[in-house]
Formats: structure tokens, sequence, C-alpha cells
């Protein structure tokens, strides 16, 4: 027994010690490499990523700002996404020299770092951004700074106003204390009208603006390019050499919609084009979300978007530029106006029960306290027994302004009608047997 | 003397009259138009199973696929019969015959194209009529581009009844022309739905054996792209979804131009083969 458990010792304690060993605790290798850091312009902000040694080609849309500069750090590659991962925190130093931008072999220029700063006008966090260079980058910066510290300075003010407030609701309480006791009678409207009021805290900075970078700024006409780094000794850097593709959009500014049907409010849909209907089956609710949109080539968005990413070049996508607001959604039948809707909140209040799970509520600020709402839409009702099979619906922008490209068809199908199809298939049987049976009457 | 590709125009039209009218005599026409509008069916059928599953379903043009379909089954059913016919009037010793009297090559190839293209115009009334008659009583539209797809039909049909003659001025026996020519097309097909369905499919969707095979089509797709008909489709149909009248004007001129190379060829490997080879 005792040799036993000395042997369960032995195993367990090597078991341990194994686990334990370097081995597993290894982290991925590290190598030291040239890559391009990137800030390219996505059609509506500025997207950051960078171009490892392992991708050739640096994918941006033509004409306009885009800043890249070339760096030294280590990348490590990272099974899980199958990708390589820059880690800029370890090691991020600058390659200094001037960039040649090349097509067909032959230079058509050198570029300096140009400063430059990305301004984000809803915030860091909303989508849209521009990039300014040069003097406006600084005056931007300036202006953010400026409002930094109107801001700290407000809310420094604010608590000073919090401790004034709560120095004066302190006496405001003994004092009204005092005249109970002393026999005063206080309504609650009065001691309401005499109750010192709270400040409010001030609003924050809504825009933000980057810190000013020098970057090697390209703002190209569409085509094929060729880039490298001339140190400042005039070698060409080793592995600074990257293709460049400068593409444009294939349509823009269209129309598009985000579609949330009512019955599976989290699988949204999206027409982005007037060929594009929407069949329905039956009675639903549609939630819309117009948008401005432009179409691009799959592989050079993706590409863009992160140079590691896949892409086919036979395939293209549309991106949502910018939300259309300030519209009415008209919904028609047969051309008879119905109804002009407005865009409104709403929130999803999750329900127990057999059915969706879910209703969906128009969000009020009264009623959702401490609540943001689910989404926000057009909503538009439609059945098929109102719109006696099909609808239209379009985008107004004042009185009757309708805005091209907007247009959009609800078709009802008929589904109790299925079987017919079978039959209809028939019919070149008929023709078949029409034309044997005059041959057989003709040659007899 | 009369020139290599000089048509006696009397004698093709008698050749085509000829052919044209003992097909539409016959049953095969009329049951290929069956089968393939019984396969739109039942495409159509589970589309709109699948509207009725989910209540909604945004789509451009929900017949082109069926018409697609349609397409495929009757292109092969045209090519088939033309290369039988050349094969058999080989076999047979009639074009032999033929080639005593007025009828040339060209004129004789350029009798079988027009023939098969006159019986393409019989199938596309068919599917008008059905396709009218399926968007009455669904209420799937017939829209605009349903009608530029068929249009643009006809210029795939030319691609593949000229790829057919061609195949059938290479080969002699009836049995090894129509086993290239299946064999051929359904592999350009493959490729062509294959490619469309992985390049449809979203990134994330595919795992890595998937994206190889995404990429080794593609460039299967890019190197057979001139010469697989089916591709010159798929081009018309792009023009068609982003309304590009130029580039569906190109497609309709690089289908012409494909057909005439091909049928150019056929010419010339019939003269060269003889009637007997």
């Amino acid at each position: 027994m005792k040799k036993f458990s000395l042997f369960l010792t032995l195993i367990l304690a090597l078991l341990l010690g194994h686990l334990a060993s370097p081995s597993l605790a290894q982290g991925p290798a590290l190598r030291e490499q040239l890559v391009y850091s990137l800030n390219l312009f996505d059609g509506k902000g500025y997207t950051k990523g960078f171009c490892p040694r392992s991708e050739d080609t640096i994918y941006l849309i033509a004409n306009e700002n885009n800043a890249v500069s070339a760096r030294t750090t280590l990348v490590y590659f990272w099974p899980i996404t199958a990708k390589y991962v820059a880690g800029f925190k370890t090691l991020n130093e600058e390659i200094e020299g001037t960039l040649e931008l090349m097509k067909d072999g032959k230079v058509m220029g050198s570029l300096e770092k140009e400063e430059n700063v990305i301004y984000y006008p809803e915030g860091f966090f909303a989508e849209n951004s521009r990039m300014y260079l040069g003097e406006e980058a600084h005056s931007f910066f300036q202006k953010y700074e400026k409002a930094t510290e109107d801001y700290y300075e407000r809310i420094n003010e604010y608590y000073e106003k919090m401790r004034e407030y709560r120095d004066r609701f302190n006496e405001f309480l003994e004092s009204l204390s005092k005249r109970r006791e002393a026999g005063e009678e206080l309504s609650r409207a009065q001691i309401e009208a005499e109750m010192p009021r709270q400040p409010s805290p001030p609003e924050g900075v809504r825009f933000y603006t980057t810190p000013v970078t020098k970057d090697y700024i390209l703002n190209l006409p569409q085509g094929v390019y060729q880039i490298r780094i001339r140190a400042r000794d005039g070698t060409i850097v080793q592995d600074s050499q990257k293709n460049l593709v400068a593409f444009v959009q294939r349509r823009g500014g269209t129309i598009g919609y985000e579609i949330t049907p009512g019955n599976r409010w989290t699988m949204k849909e999206s027409s982005n084009e007037p060929s594009k209907r929407i069949y329905a089956a039956g009675e639903n609710t549609l939630y819309l979300r117009p948008f401005r949109q432009d179409e691009y080539n799959d592989l050079y968005y993706r590409k863009l978007l992160d140079p590691q990413n896949e892409g086919t070049s036979e395939r293209w996508m549309w991106v949502h530029i910018t939300p259309i607001e300030n519209v009415l959604v008209v919904l028609l039948s047969k051309g008879k106006l119905l109804e002009r809707i407005k865009r409104a909140p709403y929130y999803v209040k999750q329900i127990p029960g057999p059915e969706l799970g879910y209703e969906i509520l128009e969000y009020k600020e009264e009623e959702f306290a401490g609540q943001s709402p689910s989404f926000e839409g057009h909503k538009l009702e439609v059945s098929s027994v109102s719109g006696k099979g099909n609808y239209e619906f379009r985008l107004e922008k004042g009185e009757g302004k309708v805005l091209k490209g907007s247009e959009r068809g609800i078709l009802f199908v008929r589904k109790e009608n299925t079987n017919l199809l079978y039959l209809i298939s028939i019919f070149p049987l008929v023709v078949g047997s029409v034309v044997f049976i005059r041959r057989r009457r003709s040659t007899s | 003397m009369r020139s290599r590709f000089s048509f006696a125009s009397r004698t093709t039209r008698a050749l085509v009259r000829r052919d044209f009218l003992s097909t539409l005599k016959g049953w095969g026409l009329y049951l290929a138009a069956f089968i393939s509008l019984l396969a739109s069916s039942f495409i159509l059928k589970s589309h709109l199973g699948a509207i009725k599953e989910n209540n909604i379903l945004i789509s451009s043009d929900p017949l082109n696929y069926p018409l697609f379909i349609s397409l495929v089954i009757v292109s092969f059913y045209l090519a088939i019969i033309s290369v039988i016919s050349i094969s058999r009037e080989k076999d047979q010793g009639t074009l032999e015959v033929l080639f005593y009297g007025p009828v040339n090559c060209s004129s004789y190839l350029a009798a079988k194209y027009i023939k098969d293209m006159l019986l393409y115009l019989v199938m596309v009334s068919f599917f008008v009529i059905y396709f009218a008659a399926v968007s009455g009583f669904t209420n799937l539209a017939f829209s605009w581009s349903l009608v530029k797809a068929i249009f643009l039909s006809i210029f795939l049909v030319s691609c593949i009844v000229s790829f057919g003659l061609f195949i059938s001025s290479l080969t002699s026996r009836m049995r090894t022309s129509i086993i290239w020519l299946v064999g051929i097309l359904l592999a350009f097909l493959a490729i062509q739905i294959f490619h469309t369905m992985l390049v449809n499919l979203e990134e994330e969707a595919l795992s890595s054996s998937l994206l190889y095979l995404r990429k080794t089509l593609e460039m299967v797709s890019q190197g057979t792209g001139w010469i697989n008909p089916f591709s010159y489709l798929n081009r018309g149909m792009q023009s068609i979804a982003i309304g590009s009248v130029g580039l569906y004007g190109m497609s309709i001129l690089y289908s012409l131009v494909y057909s005439l190379i091909l049928l150019i060829l056929s010419v010339l490997i019939l003269e060269a083969k003889g009637v007997r080879g």
C-alpha cells in the first residue's frame, strides 16, 4: 500500500512538474519587422491598422487623405485569428527618411512627413471623422485642448458649486428643523420652493481631436502604385517596398435601408437598391433606417480595413456612410398616400412566453428611465389585406420633395398558389400535343 | 469560285427550314421545355416556402435564378441535338451527299446554328408565358431586369450552341461528341456554380479549406473566363444588377464575338478534316 501511494505521489509530482515547465507557458515567437502603420479613410472616417511584411499591398480610397508611416516593431503570429499582431507597446521605432512614390517602376515623387490630426465631430466612438493637415491640424488640436481645459474649469466650478450647495442644503435642513420646533407649519410646496437648487453638471466635450502626429500623407488618383522608404543616407530601407492600390467606389451616394423585421428584430435585412423588393408573406411590422451608401469592391475594401483580411475581387459590398435623418417615410398603395412616418426610438422589452419572447415598444424617456432605446427607425405596419398585395415607400424631405433612389416596393406573395406552379410547367407539353395531333391529322 | 465563308443563302434557308420543322414536329423540344420549367417550378416553390417561413425576403429578381436553371437545361438540349444531327449526318453519309450539291461547310454550320437559335426563340416564348403566369399567380415581380435577362439568354445560348458545333467539328463519332460536349459543359457549369456559391458566402462562414478552394476556383474561373460560355451570362447578369447599359451591351458583344470565333473555327476544322473525318 505504501509503495502504491509513493508511486502515486511520484506520478503526481512529475505531472505537476511537467505542467509547470516553461514550454507550456511559452508565448508566441516575436520577430522584429518593418511594418507600415496605417490610418486610412474608409468612406466615413479613419481606420487604424498596420501592414505586416507578409502583405505586399496596401489598399486605400483614391482622392482622400490617408496617413502611413513606416515603423520597426515586434510582430507575432496569433493562431486563433490566423493573423499577425504588432506589439507597438513593446517596440515602436519610427523609420526616418522620405517616402518614394512610384508608378510603373518610375519615381513620381518623394514625400516628407506632414503634421496631421483626426477630428471626430461627434466624439471618439462615432463613426465619422476627418483628417486635417498642417496649420489646420494644430488649430483643431488647440480647439480640442481649449475645449477640454474649459471643461475642466467648468468641472471645478461645478465641484465648488456642489460644495456650496451641500453647505446651503445642510443650513436649510437645520433652519427647517428649527422652524418646525418653533411651531411653524410648512407645506410641501413651500419647502420645495425654499429648498436650494442642485447645480447641474457641465456638458462634456462632444468632439475629439487626436494629438498632432507626423505621417506621410497619400492623396492619390485611382491607380496602382509602389512605395518605398529612402533613408537619410540615400539607401532604400530594406522591406519597405509595397504595392499600393488607390481605388474608387463603383456606385456612390445612393440610398439604402437597414430593415428590422418586427418578428425577428435581431436579424436585420438590407435593401441597397430600388430593384431590391421586399417580399412578405403575412402581416408584419418593419422598422426602416435609411442611409447614404457607397459600393466598393469587396477585396479592396476588406483589405483597406485590415490588409490581412481575405476578400474576393468579384464581389461588391455596400458601405453605409451616413444615416439620413430629418426625413419622412411615405407609405403608398397603388400610388395612393397611406401614411407619412417619422423616425422614432424603440425599446425592446423581453417578455416570458412561447411567442417571440419580446415586445417592441415606442421609447419614452419617462417610461424607460435609466434605459436607452434599443434602436431607432421609421415604423411601417403592413398587411396583405390593407395594401391589397402591394405597397411602395419612399423618403420625403420637406414638403413632398422625394429623395431620388429611395423608392422601394413591398410585394405580398400569394403562397396559396404555389402548387399551381407545377401545373403551369405542363403547358409546353400541351403545345406539343396540339402540334402532334395536327401533324397526325395532316398526314392521315 | 466560292469563298470559304460564302453562304448559299437559299441552301442555308432550306437546311434551316428542314431541321427546324423536323425538331418542331418532334416531342424533344416540348419535353425539354417541360423539364426545364418543372425544375424552375421546384426552385420557385422552395423560394416561396422560404418567404413563408421567414415572413420576409428581400430580393431584386427572384425569377432570375429559375430562369438560369431553365436556360441551362434548354441550352444543353440544343447543343446536344446539334451534335447528334451533325454526327448522324456524318455517319450516315448525308453530309457527303449534301456537300456534292450547293452546300459548303459554312452554309451547313450556319444552318445548324440558325436552326438552334430559332428553336431557342420558341423556348423564349415558353419562358415568357411561364414567368408571366408565375408572376400573376404568386405576385413575384416580372421585372424589367427579367426581360433583360431573357434577352441576354439568347446570346448565352448562342455561345453554347456554337461551342456544341465546335466540339462536333472536332470529333467524328456521335458518342464521343456527346461525351466531350456534356463533360466540358458540366465542368464549366460546376466551376461557375461552385465559384459563385463560395464567392457569395461570407468569409467568416468559410473554413480554411473552403477558403483555399475559393481561391483555386477564382483562379480557374479567371483562366477559363473567356472560354467558359456560362461566364458570359454571369457578366451580363452583373451588368443588369448594377443597371449598366454599357456593360450590358459589352457582354452581348462579347457573346457574339465568342460565337463568331467558334463558328469560324468550326468551319475551318470541318474543311480541314473533310466530310468523312
